[in-house]
């Protein structure tokens, strides 16, 4: 039987500006986020953590406590039979049994009635402690005699690797110009305006359920399980609505879920168990902190040789997932342009200080801030415009890259070049300085995992005729749900308004990796395509099989070749029937091919690349240090864009966190305790500080992508902080190689220089 | 809990004689808000006493329950007191300034609060009424006692309005500061000068900065050295040394070290003396 399978291109009226209804529930405050939830019989849950940056734990009085009226449980560590875990090492408990090894540790646990008793059953938890000498900096770790943290992790080094490609000593030898630089960059919070909050339920016959938002709902069910012990199928976890990202949940807090779920299952009630901003800051797990020594050789023509990396991070007192983060931080930026020749150490460094975790970009702009730098100061040292420079080495398509990045699809060079032609580089105005900055990042990992690289989706014919998606991929405001549909739309030839999504709930999803390494478009959208694709295929053999002759599907109905016409509703209620109740469905499942990844970690790691080139205006005062950003121009390749206004709406928020991240926040320590542990102390831009900012997207397919689509949602943040630090050392003459770019370091930066001349 | 919204002076007065001191005024409520609130609260944001904003025979009223967005918008404050519309338009976020008011800016005592520094240059003067029915006209400096601490209880006594004198001739006004961002932070310094020129040369002056003291702090010695110069860069250069000598600032970790604090100080009173001077001028020439 003769089916129609070819796929509507071109643009829909809808293709580029498609919002979902929930936008709508968001902007009028209908949207129910996980700290809106409340179950029956719902119980609060509170964690006493440690106060001390580094002491043995000799005993937790709990009596007191558990007397209270109102008050239903409390634990601690000593009574758990929990297993160990983490994403790289398994170095935490849920409460911590011997030692405590941070300000923050989670110690004991309680649940009562209402939040207020909980707080109070806290003081009433004595906890008897014996000091040990803690250890702040990562230099001071690293040395002989040093306070240590973990047994697993000798002279507190929690990871290390030492990688060369090519030649780099030869290539130092014999540069005309090798520049060399030393750059860090603290610790930084995502700051979701929703702190992390869990409600556990838990019933002995049907499981356990987790009520949250997180970013990879699959895994942390999965981890979850692990630790409780408990049958994978017997947990759930739906998730609310999120109030933000940003890498920052990708796990969310797992201290959190299991707690709130021990505590739940002790007390047999829901408990709810939400971090305040404080717990979020000292307690959640921030953007690694980095000290980077790099070097770069150039010929005198300005072609680049070889770069050379010394990269220490501070992992803080668990690892979470600091170890890729460091790996990615120190590798990234090598494929942005043709570098033959490299060196790489990098040193992930235990200290007594607040565990690391990840964000946006997943230290690529790190990265970015430093190799960025380096480039511009070579370039002034060549008598080279810095764009020039970037061209003459900027990656292009059909190449592969130092680290063996097969580049399938690359737009790098016009992006350079419509970011510096739209900020005025040739025209610049007196006064002002301007910086350029480039990127590349991978879109959807195929080593994340190994054996889990693609996605799947279930897409199905309801019997109005309209189509559910079924995906595993989280929409938490970056516009994941509005692109699927649209991709469904575009593959069934239906409108965007007869398509819904569901992805919030382990039990009807399909599994997925989750949020993570911008793979939500690149291969979950690639899942849905081919779901669609295959309910078009059904829904047309369905029709053909009625009707007894070859059928198109166009416009949201079947034709056949005689004329004869069915509306979807049609063929659903015949499968129905005939099925004796069931609904045609299409499975899409999209497996990348395996990646020749070797132990060096030389290999293609990704299904497609996106790149960009960002540009930045800005003014600095002199007197005071104060930078202004005027503008930032952001030219970006991720192949052709879906929805517009997501996209847009990705460089608009992703470029205002990376100003945050250049200029104003950061964690502040005095010794292991963090200083800025609010939200009026750590400062992450308000509206008013956000500059103008200018989109520009150049569209060419992608061999790969859904529709010749790419990601975009981290690599808006990458370049932003090359480009800045860039525009803010064009500006004075003067670099400033610390972040954040604060009033004071451009202050310091001047007197520094003044003396020195 | 009670609420009450009082329209009349007589209403504010004898609720405070009889409530007793569990009863406090109110008026914006953006700081009270971040506390514990008292058992009896009296809103006077609609007093109409303390919603002013006029010129009379050479005096501004300045009600003290004006919010900062409505003193901003103020063409007559403008005019008259610039270095209070340019500190208003700084203060806390645009949400803040929708609420919050100058006489909580005040009342508040943060060190560096950029409304009362502002007031404290021009010279302003607060018009509390006590329950008692008796009054008094006290300097924005007096209406602190100590760091974070106000002299006004607002449970037995009404900050009614602040009077500038607006009769100089040849006088102009400047308010400048520097945060970490744009909106909700707290200066890591400001400044407000208020002068008066005669034969282009400086007659009066009045330099205020923060955070310095518990209040709004008078460099009366550079002040005293500023009086008889000429309007020329030289003359600002040497206030923002004589300030910097004169200032015993702090730092911190969390915002920034003292000799930063102590540097951007004498920046910021070189700014606002150049600009109030420039003022100065113009107004003697529209005169």
């Amino acid at each position: 039987m003769p089916t129609e399978t070819d796929i509507i291109t071109g643009d829909r009226k809808t293709d580029r500006g498609f919002q979902t209804p929930e936008v709508w529930a968001k902007i009028t405050g209908k949207a129910i986020y996980g700290i809106d939830l409340k179950l029956p019989g719902m119980l609060y849950g509170k964690i006493l953590r440690s106060p001390h940056p580094h002491a043995r734990i000799m005993g937790v009085d709990l009596e007191q406590a558990r007397r209270m009226p109102g008050v239903r449980a409390a634990l601690a560590g000593d009574e758990l039979s929990c297993k160990p875990f983490g994403m790289v090492y398994k170095d935490e408990l849920p409460l911590a049994i011997d030692r405590v090894r941070y300000i923050g540790d989670e110690v004991a646990a309680v649940a009562a009635i209402d939040e207020k008793i909980a707080l109070k059953a806290l003081e009433a938890i004595n906890v008897d402690y014996e000091l040990l000498p803690a250890v702040f900096d990562t230099e001071e770790a690293m040395a002989p005699g040093a306070p240590q943290l973990h047994d697993q992790h000798p002279g507190n080094l929690a990871w290390q690797r030492e990688l060369t490609r090519g030649n780099p000593e030869a290539a130092f030898k014999t540069a005309d110009l090798v520049v060399e630089g030393s750059f860090s960059v603290p610790q930084v919070h995502a700051a979701y305006l929703e702190p992390i909050c869990c409600v556990a339920d838990y019933d002995p016959y049907g499981g356990l359920t987790l009520h949250t938002a997180v970013q990879s709902p699959d895994i942390v069910r999965e981890l979850v399980a692990d630790v409780l012990d408990l049958p994978v199928s017997k947990v759930r976890i739906i998730g609310p609505v999120m109030g933000g990202g940003f890498g920052g949940r990708v796990y969310g807090n797992l201290k959190v879920y299991i707690i709130s779920s021990l505590l739940a299952i002790r007390c047999g009630r829901p408990v709810r168990m939400q971090l305040t901003r404080q717990e979020e800051f000292i307690a959640g797990r921030p953007m690694i902190a980095a000290k980077i020594r790099a070097k770069l050789a150039l010929n005198q023509d300005g072609t680049i040789l070889a770069r050379a990396v010394d990269l220490i991070t501070d992992n803080g007192a668990y690892s979470a997932q600091a170890p890729w983060v460091s790996k990615t931080l120190s590798e990234r930026n090598d494929s942005v342009y043709r570098i033959p020749n490299i060196r790489t150490t990098v040193r992930l460094v235990c200290t007594n200080k607040v565990p690391t975790g990840q964000y946006r970009a997943y230290g690529n702009q790190v990265g970015n801030f430093a190799m960025e730098s380096l480039l511009d100061m070579a370039a002034k040292k060549l008598g080279l415009d810095p764009l020039e420079l970037r061209l003459k080495n900027c990656v292009k398509k059909g190449e592969v890259t130092v680290h063996g990045l097969r580049i399938n699809s690359c737009a790098l060079s016009d992006c350079l070049q419509a970011a510096a032609d739209e900020i005025g580089w040739h025209k610049r105005k007196p006064g002002r300085g301007y910086g350029i900055s480039a990127a590349i990042h991978a879109g959807g990992s195929l080593v994340f995992d190994k054996n889990m690289r693609g996605a799947s989706a279930y897409a199905r014919l309801e019997y109005d005729g309209r189509v559910t998606l079924f995906s595993g991929e989280q929409d938490y405001g970056q516009g994941t749900h509005a692109t699927f549909i649209l991709i469904a739309a575009r593959a069934l030839g239906i409108e965007p308004d007869q398509i819904i999504i569901y992805s919030r709930d382990t039990l009807t999803s399909p599994f997925s990796i989750g949020a993570l390494a911008m793979r939500q478009t690149t291969i979950g959208g690639k899942a849905i395509q081919l779901a669609a694709e295959k309910l078009r295929e059904k829904i047309a053999q369905t029709a053909a099989e009625m009707l007894g002759e070859p059928v198109v599907m166009e416009g949201g109905r079947v034709r056949s070749a005689t004329g004869k016409t069915l509306e979807l509703s049609e063929i659903a209620a015949d499968y129905r029937f005939q099925t004796s109740g069931l609904s045609i469905t299409g499975e899409g499942k999209y497996v990348p091919s395996e990646s020749a990844y070797d132990d060096t970690g030389y290999g293609n790691i990704a299904v497609a690349y996106s790149f960009a080139a960002h540009t930045a205006e800005v003014e600095v005062d002199r007197e005071t240090g104060e930078v202004k950003i005027i503008r930032i121009v952001a030219a970006h390749d991720s192949g052709r864009i879906l929805n517009l206004i997501s996209a847009r709406g990705q460089v608009y928020g992703g470029v205002t966190q990376g100003l945050g991240y250049s200029c104003q926040e950061g964690y502040l320590f005095d010794g292991g305790r963090v200083l800025n542990d609010s939200l009026a102390d750590y400062r992450i831009p308000t509206a008013l500080d956000v500059p103008d900012i200018m989109p520009i997207f150049i569209e060419q397919d992608d061999p790969e992508g859904p529709f010749g689509a790419k990601g975009l949602g981290e690599i808006v943040m990458v370049p932003v902080l090359g480009a800045v630090a860039n525009a803010v050392a064009d500006a004075l003459g003067i670099r400033v190689t610390d972040l954040p770019i604060t009033a004071e370091r451009v202050y310091q930066a001047i007197v520094e220089w003044e003396c020195e001349q | 809990m009670s609420y009450q919204v009082v329209s009349n002076l007589e209403q504010v007065l004898s609720a405070l004689k009889n409530r007793g001191e569990n009863s406090r005024i109110i008026a914006g409520g953006t700081d009270l808000f971040l506390e514990k609130l008292p058992e009896k609260l009296l809103d006077i944001s609609a007093l109409a006493e303390a919603l002013v904003i006029e010129e009379r025979g050479g005096t501004m009223l300045i009600g003290a329950a004006v919010t900062h967005a409505r003193a901003v918008a103020s063409p007559l404050l403008a005019k008259k007191v610039k270095a209070l519309t340019e500190a208003c338009a700084q203060v806390g976020s645009p949400q803040v300034r929708n609420l919050g008011t100058l006489g909580g800016n005040v009342i508040n005592a943060a060190p560096a609060a950029d409304a009362a520094v502002a007031l404290a240059a021009l010279g302003a003067k607060a018009e509390l009424i006590h329950y008692s029915g008796n009054t008094r006209t006290v300097e924005i400096e007096e209406l602190y006692a100590g760091f974070n601490c106000s002299a006004i209880d607002s449970c037995q006594e009404l900050l009614l309005r602040f009077v500038v004198n607006s009769s100089d001739s040849g006088s102009g006004s400047a308010f400048a500061r520097l945060a970490a961002r744009k909106s909700l932070a707290l200066p890591l310094a400001n400044a407000a000068a208020w002068l008066r020129v005669e034969h282009n040369c400086l007659q009066e002056v009045r330099l205020v900065v923060a955070p310095v003291k518990p209040a709004p702090t008078r460099l009366f010695k550079t002040e005293s050295l500023l009086v008889g110069r000429p309007l020329i860069a030289e003359s600002w250069r040497e206030a923002a040394g004589a300030a910097m000598d004169e200032v015993e600032v702090r730092g911190s970790l969390l915002r920034c070290s003292a000799d930063y604090r102590r540097h951007l100080i004498g920046v910021l009173v070189g700014r606002v003396l150049e600009t109030a001077a420039g003022r100065a001028l113009t107004a003697k020439g529209e005169a």
